[in-house]
């Protein structure tokens, strides 16, 4: 099942790069606004957190990921597109998990929808994690 | 009848699988038993099911072929 929200593995840069060169061609929009999710080295009970897992159900994410954007639209007038890119599989601490890319005439919009898309992925999008420490053992989150 | 069921995270680790097919089960409570039956631990977690790609709470009726998922809380991000 293809999925345009989903890559393998962390967010490369050449997914970002082409993402910023696609920014040029929307003249339309004033302001563009990205948020980048990254993992995080925590320490928990005594242990690094070395990497994250990711699983996904890709079906469902596909059907939530269209509704988010539908949401955003009709909520911020001013936002032309919204990009999303999310993480399966392994991530390391440092990588890149999350993507979002919101394009808007002005740039209050721009900032405000993509701060909401964050949160709407957060609550809704069918994405679960397996934090591995360095002695290889894991935690569900 | 057969239905697929999909167990996602900290679920699929508790059923040591992400996929079990289900034969002659005729609802969603019929099937949280059957589940709850091979599966003891499962109970104590909180989850939400989706059949065919759509998120539900309410207790329908299954037919053959359905696709139910069993999904933990999400952890996006």
């Amino acid at each position: 099942m293809g999925t345009n929200y989903l890559t393998a593995g962390p967010v490369s840069q050449k997914l970002i790069s082409q993402l910023i060169k696609k920014m040029g061609s929307k003249t339309n929009s004033g302001g563009h606004s990205i948020f980048f999710g990254q993992v995080r080295a925590d320490e928990i009970d005594g242990k690094k957190v070395k990497a994250i897992e990711y699983s996904a159900y890709e079906e469902l994410v596909n059907a939530e990921a269209e509704m988010i954007k539908r949401t955003i639209l009709s909520e911020f007038s001013d936002v032309k597109s919204i990009d999303i890119i999310h993480s399966t599989g392994v991530v390391k601490a440092g990588e890149i998990s999350l993507l979002v890319f919101v394009s808007a005439g002005h740039r209050h919009q721009a900032m405000q929808a993509c701060s909401e898309t964050v949160e709407l992925i957060k609550d809704n999008l069918p994405v679960w994690k397996k934090e591995i420490f360095e002695d290889d053992s894991f935690k569900w989150k | 009848m057969e239905v697929k069921v999909l167990f996602f995270g900290v679920l699929s680790e508790i059923s040591g699988t992400s996929v079990k097919h289900y034969r002659d089960v005729k609802s969603i409570s019929d099937l949280k038993l059957r589940i709850y039956d091979d599966f003891p631990e499962i109970v104590h977690y909180n989850y939400r099911i989706s059949i065919n790609s759509e998120i539900t709470d309410n207790d329908l009726l299954l037919k053959s072929g359905d696709e139910v998922a069993f999904m933990p809380p999400f952890a996006g991000g």
